[in-house]
């Protein structure tokens, strides 16, 4: 299968060769040959020799498509690309993220101190929508696109957790 | 004699002022809100009682309240941490009255200290310099014109009901100066209602170098040397450093006598700090007292080789100050960084959650101060510091090796922290040089560096990564069973 890791604009393709039991492992990356060994595993983490050197890394998320992982306290989000989602992508004449998204959401928890915006306004990106508190500061959540504000989820004095949507702006 | 201390805190500095405690036989009393049930300095406490709700105000700045736990546990002394009322002369004033022990300033020294026109005044007449500007409050526009013009531009117009960056421009011309003074006046008045505004020279490229004092009750001073807190974000300090790097013995014994005259000018009592801007051209100005122990307190410690703490409570206990000046001697170099619960790249906002598993550092003269363990809350009710970091070196290359050696071996998860922009920081050729001035990360682009850094970092990482995936996803086709370690003391190592 090939990875890509976010923010770096390699791709990696790796699978495991062989098999030498006890715990022992080849993995091919790229053109590469890497003997691996199991030390201690579940489903939340691993703790392995890879050639001479020990790697700690625990596995915070996963989908189909990506996998969130911290390695050795650096947190690594790896995209598995097979191969048949960039044909539909193609037929689709998507792939592109980011200002296709509708929700704009919260990147903090906080309670809400004030509304700038309300139902139909309509707005730039980086226009602020509503301002957050926490730990004692005061944050502005911006619109992350241009558009007009629908739905807006939010009320004065309530509360929003990280990720939480604030409004949908079309 | 302090028997019963209660402590006025949460978090790490409660668990701080705990230790020493302890150390010294004393019984420690422990308050706690809604959110902090679990709390260490809930566990660590010879007792524990519940104050309030999550909200600092129904809580932790709640003085009835605390008093009456003061009252009722047989508390025979109160010690406010930092923060919360730490530098509240009503709570120390209420402590007083009810003949408690404030391990602190009186509550008159601590509304002199508090009053920034007043403890100004003071301070001159005490001949302790500061910054350049009007002798009080400016009349109006042509007395700041008039002002400005006496002490050179560029100045600062600062309204007296401002803070946090708000009221305050900085103008280079007397043009200027109209429109800012228009502004600053249009500002304050939408916010409280009323203006005053003072006028001060704005010096550029400053450094923020303080000190630590102590007085006691017979009159007796001593400063324990500098502080170099000039990397800051907002005005927050984020690292600070001792001895300062362009500090040396003779400006430390030249700008600690005035620290002294300092203290005695607002007749300060117990620890407190002296802080200064030093101008780039080697100028030191007084700017305020903070009337408290600082957050910064461990490097101090680490270098003088005291417990402040205990300081403390022997300055309250009414002893003299058992050393002289002379006898305090600087022994090698100490760091401290502040590990907050933020996102250094979406503008420093809060971080705050669940926190499954930490590892802290350790190590030849490592120190971490922090309430952190596996599982606890970063809450968002309270402020983001989780941690405070400190090394020291015979030099100070050691205590910076020791410090990215204990940064690296810090591991928080579950919320973003400051580490990342540290080690940066620590790396960079301005830091090892002392290049050091209170617009730091700006000067120097620390957080496009930080974004480079980051990469490099998981770069080296990818491999491990890619096959710490691969055995991952075997893992979930069954290919690969649970493998625990043989040694049954690691069984649940990643549970």
């Amino acid at each position: 299968m090939d990875y890509k890791i976010q923010d770096i604009e390699k791709t990696f393709e790796g699978k495991i060769t062989e098999n030498l039991g006890n715990n022992e492992y080849v993995i091919k990356i790229n053109d590469n040959e890497h003997k691996l060994k199991i030390i201690n595993m579940n489903s939340k983490g691993i703790e392995f020799i890879l050639d001479q050197q020990y790697h700690k890394a625990k596995y915070l998320e996963q989908s189909t498509s990506e996998i969130n992982l911290v390695i050795d306290n650096v947190p690594i989000t790896l995209k598995i690309h097979s191969h048949f989602d960039e044909v539909v992508y193609k037929k689709t004449g998507g792939g592109g993220t980011g200002d296709a998204q509708l929700s704009l959401k919260s990147q903090i928890p906080g309670k809400v101190v004030s509304i700038a915006a309300s139902n139909g306004d309509s707005v730039k990106k980086g226009d602020v929508v509503c301002t957050l508190e926490s730990m004692k500061m005061q944050v502005a959540i911006k619109a992350h696109k241009d558009g007009s504000i629908k739905s807006l989820k939010i009320k004065e004095g309530s509360t929003v957790a990280k990720g939480d949507v604030i409004a949908d702006i079309e | 004699m302090i028997e019963k201390v209660l402590i006025a805190n949460r978090g790490e500095i409660a668990l701080r002022v705990i230790r020493t405690c302890k150390a010294l036989g004393i019984k420690t009393v422990a308050v706690y809100s809604d959110e902090d049930y679990n709390s260490l300095h809930v566990k660590q406490a010879t007792e524990a009682y519940h104050i309030g709700e999550a909200a600092p105000a129904k809580s932790y700045l709640n003085q009835e309240k605390i008093l009456e736990v003061m009252l009722s546990s047989g508390a025979d002394a109160v010690h406010p941490g930092y923060g919360f009322l730490s530098e509240n002369d009503d709570f120390a004033r209420l402590c007083e009255k009810n003949k408690i022990n404030f391990i602190g300033p009186s509550a008159d020294s601590m509304n002199l200290c508090g009053d920034k026109m007043k403890c100004k005044a003071a301070m001159l007449k005490a001949e302790v310099p500061t910054v350049p500007g009007s002798p009080g409050l400016v009349k109006d526009t042509d007395d700041a014109e008039k002002i400005a013009n006496e002490i050179g531009y560029p100045v600062m117009l600062k309204s007296v009901y401002g803070g946090g960056g708000r009221g305050i421009r900085i103008v280079t011309n007397d043009k200027e100066l109209r429109e800012g003074y228009e502004s600053v006046t249009g500002e304050s008045i939408a916010a409280v209602g009323k203006s005053a505004i003072l006028v001060e020279k704005f010096l550029e490229k400053t450094r923020h170098i303080e000190y630590q004092m102590a007085r006691d009750t017979h009159g007796n001073a001593v400063h324990i040397f500098e502080r170099e807190c000039s990397i800051q974000r907002r005005n927050q300090k984020l690292i600070e450093q001792t001895p300062s790097p362009v500090v040396d013995e003779e400006i430390r014994a030249r700008v600690g006598e005035i620290v002294c005259r300092a203290a005695e000018a607002v007749d300060y009592t117990n620890l407190g700090t002296a802080e200064f801007l030093r101008a780039d051209n080697g100028e030191f100005y007084f700017i305020e007292i903070n009337a408290r122990l600082q957050v910064e307190h461990p490097i101090t410690e680490l270098v003088s080789g005291l417990d402040l703490v205990k300081l403390q409570i022997d300055i309250a206990n009414g002893e003299s100050i058992p050393f002289k000046q002379s006898d305090l001697k600087m022994n090698g170099y100490a760091i401290e960084c502040r590990i907050n619960a933020e996102d250094t790249f979406l503008d420093f906002a809060p971080s705050t959650g669940p926190v499954p598993d930490v590892t802290i550092p350790a190590g030849p003269s490592v120190r971490c101060d922090t309430y952190l363990y596996s599982g606890c809350t970063v809450s968002p009710f309270y402020d983001s510091l989780m941690a405070k970091l400190c090394t020291w070196g015979q030099t100070f290359e050691e205590s910076r090796i020791r410090m990215l050696s204990a940064l690296n071996d810090f591991y928080i998860q579950g919320v973003e922290t400051s580490i990342p922009l540290y080690k940066t920081i620590l790396n960079s050729d301005e830091y090892k040089n002392g290049d050091l001035s209170t617009d730091f990360l700006k000067r120097y682009g620390m957080i496009d560096r930080l974004t480079k850094d980051l990469k490099i970092e998981k770069e080296e990482k990818s491999e491990a990564a890619l096959a710490a995936a691969i055995i991952h996803s075997e893992y979930f086709k069954s290919r690969i069973k649970d493998r625990p370690s043989n040694n049954s003391n690691w069984k649940n190592k990643l549970d």
